[in-house]
């Protein structure tokens, strides 16, 4: 990288060829407005706010876009820019509806931001008055038209980053328009996948939020703490806005990183919207029908003297959930598993761990980690996916899948027994029914691409001649495939015969859905799944309320003649099941750490304070190890770092074979 | 090939095709037969003549004998009379319009007594259609002679020798450009004809796609070899559907002859050549924006820099030039840099195609070395201002170009001279104003154009256009404000300083230059309400001469509106108030009573 030397302003700036004008300039702390720039998405100079002078060059340049180049000597705050600049401003707000106080984003503006900083104290051209449409027709994200600037921000992200370029551009002139899935109403849409980022981005107050509009600018929050999304594997990092001890809003990191500063919808709803939920604030016992409030004391005394019968006659157990930090699951772990010498613990996703651990066990043998950074999709050229549905299991991966495939052109193939969740964009798509003819499907490729016969079969051949081309394929491989470990193992076969390493593991990213499913692989999951035979006289559940429960679970609450529900929320049915209830801190009460499917381990901050008579797990754990005379051990499971160690570089991998896994 | 005879050459461009010509032409080949001269006579349908008012155009050779809007029926009278007993059917002859006499043949015809037709010489002469009829007139020779006896070095030079510079609008040195691409490192490149031709009235390119396809594709051909391009493009607007018919029609028969497609003429070199049909968006002529249409992106244009030369189509370095440019790289490659750069100014060589429009007798395309004046266009070519009328001033460039008035008759047509009098030499656009045009009036046309076709992206074209449109709207509605001129004056000079691509950048050049050369017109519509020119509807008043008024009452009659009252035999009064401005009194006024202004 070749340095260069620039003057900005006065100001002698070093740069590397290739940054932009913009770039150098914020490095250098030298201010240039800017409005429809923003940080990872491709700059295009729409606005025209970033204008600066270039001596020698007659012509205004966008410093979004321009290059910088050695010698440049430029200005960025003349005269005749602030007018310039002052005279963008003003024919955006003449053009449609800115009139600030009538709108929800008023403070939180980055129109009105600017319209401040440059002194627009009039507007010197009359208001167009032209009503453009309101639609309101999507149940969560409003789009008015009327406050629109077109810097195409949402549509950017859209395309760029979410990859369902569901919004695009309609009309000519004056008259130009966002539109959704080309002349559609956004509530009609059919490629929105409902993710929200069009209104993270959006600088007025054009594209909102309808839950979160009027709940508070972000300029008048409290606080905001970064933190991340415990919904499914992925971890997404999130900033949380608070206002008067409550998540007003929750929002994507910087456009800047590999996730592009993406929620999904699951997290941009469903955590701030959990915050309005009934809150279990003291631990409750059951009287009949309903509960009454008791003290810690006497709810410890019951469950002690509850859980001290059952567990020595082998009817007690524990259900934890995969949504809980590392340092929570070790704490539970270590009471019940080493200080309570129960083996009867699992996850409520016990039964999938359980299904993946198994079939990436031939490759933890050899000492390959079985699978990579799911960020990696973006950068391989080949996708196959193997009986998931990303969109609904982890939708963040889904939109690394299609913006891989659309915008850097990865060939995509997807292999399932129903629907092709990626209509539209595979390059091949096979049906395959679970387990028999997926495994021979996946044989016979696995054989295609080690140079064996090559199916007969269009959409196979051309699978075949895709991996074998292939320089970085991921294979994404869905939970439902873990109830067959053997397809698990042949699925990481093929990944091996076509190649799929990458310097952390082999290029396999499986949907383990819950946030920390990995940590809890070797801290809480069972060997066999006791849950669905046992009859038991105990059962602790830990549940951070953010998930339905499943039937397997349900069920075993139903049985257990005694339940104790560790929750943060009045959880239904959950609470129904439980004899004792006890509360736990919400999601954005606790901090600790996450093992996430992006291959890091990441932290969990404590947002507001946790409310109500709260006891924390490790005290709680102790109190019941003392009540039965036992001292608490430390946790024998190792965190989750250990969890498929990479002790042997991906590319020494070998294909098993299946009988050996059987 | 057969030996006949006679030739009758039928225009078969879209204007004469639209007039009749294909029937004409079916007409003359069963005349011909039922005469037994189908064996003698051969007749061709032919590109565009340039005279296009006066279509269908029938040449008839070896005399060159000129008829002029020949219908079906007369096509029995000219093989009678002319193929069958050799006599001319003054009849159907070119009526000059300055000195009213018939014209017999096309070379004594003073429309084109003034042009100097190069890349115009084939159209109109050959069969478009006819691969042979192009070749029989050095067409491909001077491929051949690029690709194997010429390094691309050599070419590039010869281009930069000639001082060829881009006919699409900008002027740019072909040669120059062609060279950037050429030194843009990447073993994939592309080379683009800008076919996507979008000013109002302007139809230079059109024509030249129809009369002479093989031109065009000979040239990118040529521009291929010499900046290692193996792939092009050819952008042209769906609204030309014969164009791209024939230019169809030239792929396919080129690749045929092996001109066209892997190893051409058994050389290394292979060219591939597609149609991009564009979607009628004018914004699509800027280069960048044309890129993204033929990537299947909205057609907006992208900022610059990267060029194209250095990243353009998916990313590849890419040249492209407009139709015309194209046309005239065969030419200059055959007969060399020196014999193109003898002809034009200093800094403007060649000649330059004009769609030559409004208010002057001869319409039509005409091609004309640069350095003519416009003096010589107007009233040599053009033939004079139609009514005799006064001459007001030209509009030049289209949308983006600028009006030049009486004072600048004798400046001579080059880049330099146009843009030093505010206009620009643009694509070619010339449309002729006379006293009854009035420039608020013609301003707001073009703006009116522009910021329709504005792509939205930036916002001084979007929002800034959109403004400057309102208060010229106002003005000619009798609503100006004083104050309005100099804001149109300084959004103008805004929006060309602020906007991201030349739409932008030259949509208020019209309004600019206007306000230059006629800042009394803006003046009288704003302070006395009044258009000088009589044509802003809604500031025209329409008044009885009582003394005139002979109360026959004709008026009363034929107003829509019941506006006109008065008794018979007494002179009548229009109520000013309920007047809609029609002109059916006017019209009807056996007298001449009534006037407007």
């Amino acid at each position: 990288m070749s340095d260069i030397t620039l003057v900005i302003d006065g100001v002698e700036c070093r740069a590397a060829k290739g940054d932009t004008i913009l770039q150098v300039a914020r490095r250098n702390d030298i201010y240039i407005p800017t409005l429809c720039w923003m940080e990872g998405l491709t700059p295009i100079g729409s606005c025209r706010m970033c204008v600066v002078e270039v001596e020698g060059n007659p012509k205004l340049l966008t410093a979004c876009t321009t290059p910088a180049e050695n010698g440049m000597k430029i200005h960025t705050k003349t005269e005749k820019l602030k007018q310039y600049r002052l005279q963008i401003l003003e024919l955006l707000f003449a053009g449609r509806n800115h009139f600030c106080m009538f709108c929800s984003q008023t403070g939180d503006c980055e129109l009105q931001r600017l319209a401040i900083e440059h002194g627009m104290d009039k507007v010197r051209y009359p208001f167009l008055y032209e009503p453009f449409h309101n639609d309101a027709t999507d149940p969560n994200i409003q789009l008015d038209h009327n406050r629109c600037i077109l810097c195409l921000r949402c549509i950017r992200v859209c395309a760029e980053k979410v990859g369902a370029h569901t919004l695009d551009l309609e009309k000519r002139g004056w008259g130009t328009n966002i539109t959704a899935d080309l002349g559609k109403m956004l509530g009609e849409s059919d490629t929105c996948v409902s993710c929200g980022a069009c209104a993270q981005v959006c600088p007025t107050g054009t594209i909102t939020l309808r839950d979160f509009v009027y709940r508070g600018r972000r300029n008048d929050c409290d606080d905001q703490v970064e933190s991340i999304c415990p919904l499914c594997s992925l971890g997404c990092r999130i900033k949380a806005y608070v206002r008067t001890g409550s998540v007003a809003r929750v929002e994507g990191l910087s456009a800047n990183s590999p996730d592009g500063g993406q929620l999904c919808h699951k997290g941009r709803w469903g955590l701030p919207k959990s915050t309005e939920r009934d809150r279990l604030t003291a631990p409750m016992i059951r009287t009949g029908s309903s509960f009454r409030e008791a003290s810690w004391e006497e709810a410890l005394n019951l469950i002690a003297s509850k859980l001290g019968s059952a567990s020595k006659a082998g009817r007690a157990g524990a259900l934890l959930s995969e949504l809980s930090t590392d340092e929570e699951l070790s704490v539970v772990s270590s009471f019940f598993r080493d200080t309570m010498k129960m083996d009867k613990v699992d996850g409520f996703f016990g039964n999938m761990l359980r299904g993946f651990v198994k079939g990436f066990q031939p490759f933890a043998d050899q000492g390959i980690r079985p699978f990579t950074g799911a960020h990696n999709i973006l950068e391989s050229d080949a996708i196959v996916v193997i009986g998931a549905n990303p969109q609904e299991e982890a939708p963040v991966a889904a939109s690394y899948i299609r913006v891989s495939t659309i915008i850097e052109r990865a060939k995509l193939i997807n292999l399932s027994a129903g629907k092709n969740p990626f209509d539209g964009i595979t390059d091949a798509d096979i049906r395959a029914a679970l387990p028999g003819e997926m495994e021979k499907v996946l044989v016979s490729l696995r054989e295609a691409v080690e140079g064996g016969p090559e199916p007969k079969e269009p959409a196979m051949a051309e699978s075949a001649r895709v991996l074998r081309e292939a320089k970085k394929p991921v294979f994404v491989i869905g939970s439902s495939l873990a109830e067959h470990p053997s397809l698990v193992t042949e699925a990481l076969n093929l990944a091996v015969a076509s190649k799929a390493f990458f310097d952390d593991g082999l290029g396999v990213v499986p949907m383990l859905r819950g946030g920390n499913c990995l940590g809890a692989l070797n801290t809480v999951i069972g060997e066999s799944d006791w849950l669905s035979e046992s009859e038991l006289d105990f059962l602790y559940v830990l549940s951070t309320g953010m998930v339905d429960e499943d039937k397997r679970s349900l069920e075993a609450m139903t049985r257990a003649r005694f339940v104790v529900v560790h929750t943060p929320f009045m959880v239904h049915p959950l609470v129904n099941m439980a004899d004792v209830l006890l509360p736990a801190p919400a999601w954005f009460e606790r901090s600790g750490h996450y093992c996430t499917l992006e291959g890091e381990r990441r932290r969990m901050n404590m947002i507001v304070p946790p409310k109500g008579n709260l006891k924390g797990l490790s005290v709680i754990m102790d109190e019941l190890a003392g009540k039965l005379g036992l001292e608490l051990q430390p946790a024998s499971a190792a965190p989750c770092e250990n969890v498929y160690e990479a002790k042997s570089p991906s590319t020494s991998a070998r294909t098993v074979s299946l009988k050996e896994v059987r | 090939m057969a030996l006949y005879r006679a030739h009758v050459l039928i225009c078969h461009g879209t204007g004469c095709a639209s007039g009749g010509s294909p029937k004409v032409l079916e007409t003359f080949r069963e005349e011909l037969q039922k005469k037994n001269l189908d064996k003698e006579v051969l007749v061709i349908a032919t590109g565009c003549h340039g005279m296009c008012e006066f279509g269908p155009i029938v040449v008839v050779y070896p005399e060159g004998t000129f008829y002029s809007q020949v219908k079906p029926e007369d096509v029995a009278e000219i093989v009678e009379e002319h193929l069958y007993k050799g006599r001319i059917v003054n009849r159907l002859l070119y009526k000059e319009p300055i000195s009213a006499q018939k014209v017999c043949h096309y070379k004594e015809i003073p429309f084109y007594g003034k042009q100097h037709r190069i890349v115009l010489s084939n159209c109109g002469y050959i069969n478009p259609d006819n691969i042979d009829e192009y070749i029989s007139r050095d067409g491909y020779q001077a491929l051949g002679k690029c690709i194997t006896e010429m390094s691309p070095a050599a070419v590039i030079e010869e281009m930069k020798k000639s001082g060829l510079r881009g006919r699409g609008g900008g002027g740019f040195p072909t040669g120059l450009k062609w060279s950037f691409c050429a030194a843009s490192p990447g073993n994939k490149k592309y080379v683009i004809c800008n076919a996507d031709e979008g000013d109002p009235g302007a139809f230079m390119d059109r024509s030249i796609l129809e009369g002479d396809p093989h031109a065009v594709l000979e040239g990118m051909m040529i521009g291929a070899y010499a900046m290692g391009a193996d792939e092009g493009y050819i952008y042209c607007r769906a609204e030309y559907p014969l164009a791209i018919k024939r230019l169809q029609t030239a792929i396919h028969q080129a690749t045929e002859y092996g001109l066209l497609g892997e190893n051409v003429l058994g050389t290394d070199f292979s060219f591939d050549l597609h149609i991009k049909e564009g979607a009628g968006a004018f914004v699509c002529g800027e280069e960048t924006a044309l890129m993204a249409s033929i990537e299947g992106q909205r057609g907006m244009p992208r900022p610059r820099p990267p060029f194209p030369a250095v990243k353009g189509l998916w990313g590849k370095p890419t040249n492209i030039n407009n139709v015309e440019t194209w046309a005239n790289v065969p030419r200059i490659m055959l007969q060399g840099a020196e014999c193109f750069a003898a002809m034009g100014t200093e800094k403007s060589k060649g000649t330059k195609v004009f769609a030559l429009t409004g208010k002057v007798k001869n319409t039509g395309l005409v091609e004309v070395p640069m350095g003519i004046t416009i003096r010589e266009i107007v009233y040599e070519i053009g033939g004079g201002i139609i009514g005799d009328k006064k001459f007001k001033a030209v509009q030049i460039g289209g949308p983006s170009g600028g009006c030049l008035v009486e004072e600048h008759l004798d400046l001579p047509v080059d880049y330099e001279s146009l843009t030093a009098a505010g206009a620009i030499m643009g694509s070619g656009g010339l449309v002729v104003l006379d006293e009854s045009n009035c420039m608020v009036d013609t301003a707001k046309f073009f703006l009116e154009f522009t910021q329709r076709e504005s792509c939205g992206k930036c916002v001084p074209c979007r929002e800034g256009t959109k403004k400057m449109l309102d208060i010229l709207t106002r003005i000619t509605e009798g609503n100006g404000k004083p104050e309005d001129l100099d804001t149109l004056q300084y959004l103008g000079e805004q929006i060309k300083a602020t906007s991201l691509c030349a739409l932008g950048g030259t949509a208020p050049n019209p309004v600019l230059t206007t306000l230059k050369y006629f800042r009394h017109e803006y003046e009288a519509h704003i302070n006395e309400k009044r258009c000088p020119a009589g044509a802003c509807q809604s500031l025209l008043r329409y008044t009885i001469d009582p003394a005139k008024c002979i109360g026959c009452t004709k008026c009363a009659r034929n107003c829509p509106v019941n506006c006109i009252s008065g008794k018979v035999k007494e002179p009548h009064l229009i109520d000013q108030e309920k007047c809609i401005k029609c002109g059916a009194c006017m019209a009807n006024c056996p007298v001449g009573a009534i006037s407007k202004g």
